[in-house]
């Protein structure tokens, strides 16, 4: 009766075999959600690894030998421990990079940890990644905290500016999805609203597969909220669009932290006329001064010459920009091994402005880069450029129209 | 005081598109005494086709109701005759575990073929979103529209069962299904007619929502869970139950969702919902054949 | 357990496989899937104990799962408690929460007890969600990564497995327990006819209530267990309704209700999806959900009782010819005849005063009294409708009367008003029904074992008794048969022979001799008057007036829910009023 064992062992032969011939080239996972509702997010950052990677190798791969990404797709957390499971075993990656989706990057870190392997954060924001008091895990790109700041900075340095107000005098409202993404944004940027007077009138979270906010723009609405704050995937970005207008509710201003906020398909979607004025904070996107962010402008050439279209969002940059820093000190380690990784890790020295997203790079105990920051952005005409800070900025923040 | 008018009438119109998904599940509950967990899933197919058909033909979703409701009979009457009748006799278990695994098969499938990529119709005309003005309240045009259509096909459903042969037919095997068989009804085309008209009202719900509401694998998990509330509230089987049920949990989930916290106002009518199982489980209108 | 049974002993070797195969090969994927396996089995056979024994099909296990995890992770979060001790606390929550649930709950039937438990599952899930503060919210909770046995944390594989291994084999062995004891009886009759099951003395709440909370516990420990492996938890993943639909799937397809289906069901289907989704990898997403969905739905249409109900028998009757099976134990000595005469023959036993039943307007029964003496047989009769069976229902506790009381003298003299159908059964009062309510899929034997099982918990005694009382009323030949093949007089004696393994004072006879023919008419009576000898006194609804006249002591006539008159059989068959009640007035007229 028992014919399952047979097959099992089979099975475990053939996985065996498979990953012993993986030893001639160096195995780096790559770990982000290709498939689900984040996937065209996680596929760009994706990208921006592979352009990295492909850059590495034509510079002699790691250790002499050429890098080979191993894919895994995790569309939730339970399948993020499981991908990264295969990865640091079956596949036996030298390190794992990701992963767009603080969701993701939380649960496979623990088990890279406990597996003793290298995991490299480049593009998900939420603190507590970097704040478990794990030894393996570093993060190049700016954090929740940081995004946050930047909300806020927009509101005091260039929207109560432009309405010529005082920044105590507007309503805010915050509203996020309710992972770990939107609530640590959303979190920070209570606190640190508050730590500048302001009046936060609704903190209102929803679930990111919601089919309808329209109880809670109602609430908004009530409150008689001026700006609002929004910290949301692609969907909840349109959808919130979408039924702001039909509930006939419109703020003085609205400023996303990143997201749907960031996305070309967004603004296909909603409408460029709708989206005019929007403004978001984000990780350098591609309407940035080449002075604030040297190597811009070869890595969209590069973009375009491999993938044939434009870039979809800054995810791809921040990814890229992020990966280089890794793999050349990777290069430049003794070994592979996490001990002497680390140790070059540490070593990483790169002054703010001088990599390709403006980013500097040093990284503190705890694998997080202190020279990481966000910048702020104005959707305009359907393009988003960048308006703060002042070096890197491409135009002016204008609220002449808001949707 | 705005306000809550407002959310009242968000949650009527909302009702009236909960109506036109819930009043499938009810008939075929009523009838062929089945719990179709797979009702989320059919909407879920109905709104890819709408979707399919909008990208490839360029039709606007509300033409493509009509072979959306085409489609989703014959697989409400497939899914009866192959899966659901060859269990007829057997334990109710079973047959929960067979609706059940086609929900997560089409589920599944769906999300092979589709991936869970996120997919919107193209509504160039606009037709179906925006909103108009009522007094100082403002309602979605799409809701205004499907509101009206499920009005319509309450009453023709109910016109339909009660003026017309076959109508009474459907009736006379709900109510006593030997008695039918021993009247010369052919008891299981009947079945099938009724499951098949079922999901055909999901055809329809699909059309209709489709501008307003995004496509993806789960979908049908949204207003699936919601549907069986409806459905027991109204007490199984009657039309006007699912109709009135819809509307009451239409604006329960309008206020819950203003006065209590977006994210809670699941709990608010699931609390609903397992209250009416406990203590009045034929529900409001309930034909007396509740769930006991 | 006896080892030396090839039952056990290949069950054993069969059950080391799962640990042998990882270790053999050594591979991590290897012991991945294993581990999963056992995680899976032991939560299907934990479901099986609700789902299979008990037949509510709960489609929300999950709930008890997602708080064992959650419970154990925070009080390792919070309190620094180690999970080993942990686990328990949030056993102890799902036993609460169980509780909770299913008291109002287990009324409702198939799909509605299905929809209820999903119902709960989703409003644990949002609230988990909801209260973030306190739960890590949607964000999910990380497990503080404290490396160590005391923490079930392991940076190598193989104690993972040991540990997952070690909760299926506890879940089989309470499994096994329950099966075999009383409470497995009692599960299976409350799946198959509660009202049957009521009237043997199964307090069918309590007994479902039990099977609940040995399920819960199970789940929840399994739940903190996977919160250790995984050491990410969100209430996405722990409170699913995919998990709990998985489980139950592969109850369902190794076969609900059996021991080792579960088991089975989950070794067969999980690495078919597993494997599944590490080969197609982006692809294939959708193809695991997708397997699961088509092999469930296969499996419904073609083996619904699964493969150990399929196959079971014909394997185990392989198995036995193995070495070893020849074993006999000891049979206890118990019997149903009482150890000696009683000394109340002749003083009542049963008595009811001034009953009144409506229905609505109906008054069902009006103004009953009447009193069964002890060591007597009476006969009831009347025209249909009169109501007698509805006195039967008040006599036995199915039906409360709307006014006046019944009360039963115990063995020790007291009198008592029992007021549910178990009480009257432990009280005494046996009773049978006008519509045969067998318990079909049970052999004849295991039938009439339910009733022995109201006084002793031991199965083995429970099947003396069982054999003694099929001698009683010719059911020997026929004790292995499943009951739904009996005929319908072999069903009759079978509904007596239930009645009687209960040990009962006073036997309620509704119609047994209803649609016999001539030769089991006679057999039925030489039954009853051996059934008055060992000391049962009767009460017996009957229209075969040839049998009603030879064996009662008395005849009670009950007309339009009155007592038309009570005296010795002669009185009562000459008197006018009862041939007027029976037969009409013209009757009466045309013989007088």
């Amino acid at each position: 009766m028992k014919i399952m064992p047979w097959a099992i062992n089979g099975v475990a032969a053939l996985t065996l075999s498979a990953s012993l011939t993986a030893y001639a080239d160096v195995q780096i996972g790559a770990l982000y959600p290709l498939s689900g509702g984040l996937a065209l997010l996680g596929d760009e950052s994706y990208r921006g690894l592979e352009i990295a990677v492909a850059e590495r190798n034509a510079a002699g791969g790691l250790k002499g030998e050429p890098i080979k990404l191993v894919k895994a797709d995790a569309v939730d957390a339970a399948q993020a421990v499981s991908a990264a499971r295969r990865l640091t075993s079956s596949e036996n990656v030298a390190a794992v990079f990701g992963s767009y989706s603080s969701a993701l990057s939380f649960a496979a870190t623990q088990v890279t940890e406990l597996a003793g392997i290298p995991f490299f954060e480049l593009g998900a924001v939420a603190d507590n990644i970097t704040e478990r008091g794990l030894q393996n895990v570093y993060r190049s790109n700016p954090t929740a905290r940081d995004f946050a700041q930047g909300t806020i900075t927009a509101i005091t340095k260039l929207v109560a500016p432009q309405l010529k107000v005082n920044p105590t005098s507007l309503k805010i409202a915050i509203i996020h999805e309710d992972a770990l993404y939107g609530t640590t944004i959303a979190a920070f940027q209570k606190e640190l609203a508050l730590k500048e007077g302001l009046q936060v009138v609704e903190v209102l979270p929803y679930s990111a597969k919601a089919v309808d906010l329209s109880s809670l723009i109602l609430r908004l609405k009530g409150a008689g909220a001026d700006v609002v704050l929004q910290t949301s995937y692609q969907n909840d970005t349109t959808l919130f669009f979408r039924q702001i207008r039909e509930a006939g509710f419109a703020p003085k201003a609205v400023i996303g932290a990143g997201g749907g906020y960031s996305m070309q398909d967004t603004v296909k979607v909603v409408g460029a006329e709708n989206i005019e004025g929007v403004l978001d904070v984000d990780f350098p996107q591609f309407q940035t001064n080449e002075a604030g962010a040297p190597g811009i402008a070869a890595f969209a050439e590069a973009y375009r010459a491999r993938y044939g279209s434009e870039p979809r969002s800054g995810h791809s940059l921040i990814n890229y920009v992020g990966a280089k820093v890794f793999l050349d000190a990777m290069a430049e380690a003794k070994s592979l091994d996490a001990e002497d990784v680390r140790e070059a890790v540490k070593a990483i020295d790169i002054p703010i402005g001088r990599t390709a997203a403006n980013i500097g790079a040093k990284f503190g105990d705890n694998g997080q880069n202190e020279r990481a920051q966000t910048t702020i952005m104005q959707w305009q005409q359907g393009v988003l450029k960048t308006v703060y800070p002042p070096a890197a900025a491409v135009a002016q923040a204008t609220l002449a129209s808001q949707p | 005081m705005e306000i809550f008018l407002q959310l009242l009438l968000n949650g009527i119109l909302l009702g009236g598109t909960l109506a036109i998904i819930s009043i499938g599940l009810t008939l075929i509950f009523g009838i062929v005494r089945v719990v179709n967990f797979a009702h989320g899933e059919f909407l879920m197919i109905g709104m890819y086709a709408v979707y399919l058909m909008n990208q490839h033909f360029g039709v606007h979703p509300y033409v493509a109701i009509i072979p959306a409701v085409a489609l989703l009979f014959m697989l409400g009457a497939g899914m009866q005759r192959f899966i659901i009748q060859p269990l007829l006799a057997a334990e109710g278990h079973i047959q929960i575990f067979a609706t059940v695994g086609v929900s997560i098969a089409l589920m599944n499938a769906a999300l092979m073929v589709f991936g869970a990529d996120v997919m919107t119709v193209n509504n160039p005309s606009g037709l179906g979103t925006g909103s108009v003005g009522i007094g100082p309240l403002r309602a979605s045009t799409g809701q205004l529209l499907t509101f009206a259509v499920s009005l319509a096909l309450v009453g023709g459903l109910h016109w339909f069962l009660h003026n017309t042969f076959l109508g009474r037919a459907v009736r006379a095997t709900a109510q006593h299904r030997n008695a039918a068989l021993l009247m010369g009804v052919n008891v299981n085309r009947i079945y099938i007619f009724a499951f098949g008209l079922g999901c055909a009202c999901l055809g329809l719900a699909s059309g209709m929502i489709a501008p307003q509401y995004p496509v993806f694998p789960t979908f049908g998990t949204f207003f699936v869970l919601t549907a069986f509330v409806i459905v027991v509230l109204g007490g199984l089987g009657s039309l006007s139950g699912a109709l009135i049920g819809s509307i009451l949990i239409g604006v329960v989930d309008s206020l819950a969702g203003y006065y209590i916290a977006p994210d809670l106002k699941e709990v608010v009518y699931f609390m609903i919902f397992l209250a009416i199982l406990i203590f009045r489980p034929t529900g409001l209108f309930g034909a007396g054949r509740g769930s006991e | 357990m006896n080892f030396l049974h090839p039952r056990v002993y290949l069950s054993l070797a069969a059950l080391s496989l799962l640990l042998i195969i990882p270790f053999s090969t050594g591979s991590n994927f290897v012991f991945h899937l294993f581990i999963l396996i056992c995680s899976y089995a032991a939560l299907a056979t934990a479901w099986n104990i609700v789902g299979g024994f008990a037949g509510q099909l709960s489609l929300g296990h999950a709930v008890f799962y997602g708080a064992g995890a959650y419970v154990s992770t925070l009080l390792m979060l919070h309190l620094n408690l180690s999970p080993w001790i942990g686990m328990f606390v949030g056993a102890a929550v799902s036993i609460v929460l169980a509780v909770i649930i299913s008291w109002p709950c287990f009324r409702l039937r198939g799909p509605f007890f299905a929809l209820a438990t999903i119902a709960v599952l989703e409003v644990i899930r949002l609230l988990v969600i909801n209260q973030h503060d306190f739960t890590g919210g949607a964000a999910g909770l990380a497990v503080p990564l404290k490396i160590g046995a005391e923490w079930m944390l392991f940076r190598a594989r193989w104690p993972y497995l040991l540990i997952a291994f070690g909760f299926l084999v506890i879940t089989l062995l309470v499994s096994w327990k329950i099966k075999h004891s009383r409470l497995g009886y009692y599960l299976i009759a409350v799946r198959e006819r509660e009202d049957a099951a009521q009237a043997v003395g199964v307090n069918a709440v309590k007994v479902k209530l039990i099977a609940v909370v040995l399920s819960a516990a199970l789940t929840s420990l399994i739940g903190s267990f996977h919160a250790m492996y995984l050491t990410f938890i969100e209430p996405g993943a722990m409170f699913s309704l995919e998990l709990s639909i998985q489980i139950a799937m592969f109850a369902l397809i190794g076969g609900l209700g059996t021991l080792s289906g579960p088991l089975i069901g989950t070794v067969i289907v999980l690495p078919l999806a597993e494997l599944a989704r590490g080969w197609l990898g982006d692809a294939g997403s959708g193809v695991h959900g997708l397997v699961y969905g088509l092999v469930l739905v296969a499996f419904v249409l073609t083996i619904p009782q699964g493969l150990v109900g399929r196959f079971g028998e014909r394997v185990s009757r392989w198995v036995d010819k193995l070495p070893g099976s020849r074993t006999s134990s000891p049979k206890p000595k118990v019997s149903i005849r009482a150890a000696h005469l009683s000394t109340t023959i002749g003083a009542p036993i049963l008595v009811a005063e001034n009953l009144h039943r409506y229905f609505g307007g109906l008054h069902a029964t009006n103004d009953v009294s009447l009193s069964v003496k002890e060591g007597e047989i009476v006969g009831v009769i009347g025209p249909n409708g009169a109501g007698k069976t509805t006195v039967f229902n008040q006599l036995s506790g199915f039906i409360q009367p709307s006014s006046g009381v019944v009360k039963v003298r115990t063995v020790d003299g007291q009198w008592i008003s029992p007021s549910s159908p178990a009480e009257f059964a432990i009280a005494g009062i046996g009773r049978t029904f006008q519509i045969v309510q067998p318990f079909a899929d049970l052999s004849v034997c295991e039938n009439i074992m339910l009733g022995a099982f109201m006084h002793t918990r031991d199965p083995e005694e429970a099947r003396q008794i069982a054999c003694e009382v099929a001698a009683l009323t010719d059911l020997t030949q026929l004790l292995d048969s499943r009951a739904k093949n009996l005929t319908v007089g072999g069903m009759k004696r079978l509904e007596m022979a239930r009645a009687l393994a209960t040990r009962p004072r006073v036997l309620l006879l509704d119609e047994v001799m209803a649609g016999l023919n001539p030769t089991d008419v006679t057999k039925a009576i030489e039954i009853i008057r051996r059934v008055r000898a060992t000391g049962v006194s009767v009460l017996m609804i009957e229209h075969i007036m040839q049998a009603t006249m030879t064996l009662s002591d008395r005849i009670v006539v009950i007309s339009s829910g009155a007592v038309l008159m009570d005296g010795d059989p002669q009185t009562v068959v000459s008197n006018p009023e009862v041939i007027e009640a029976y037969l009409g007035k013209e009757y009466n007229h045309a013989t007088a």
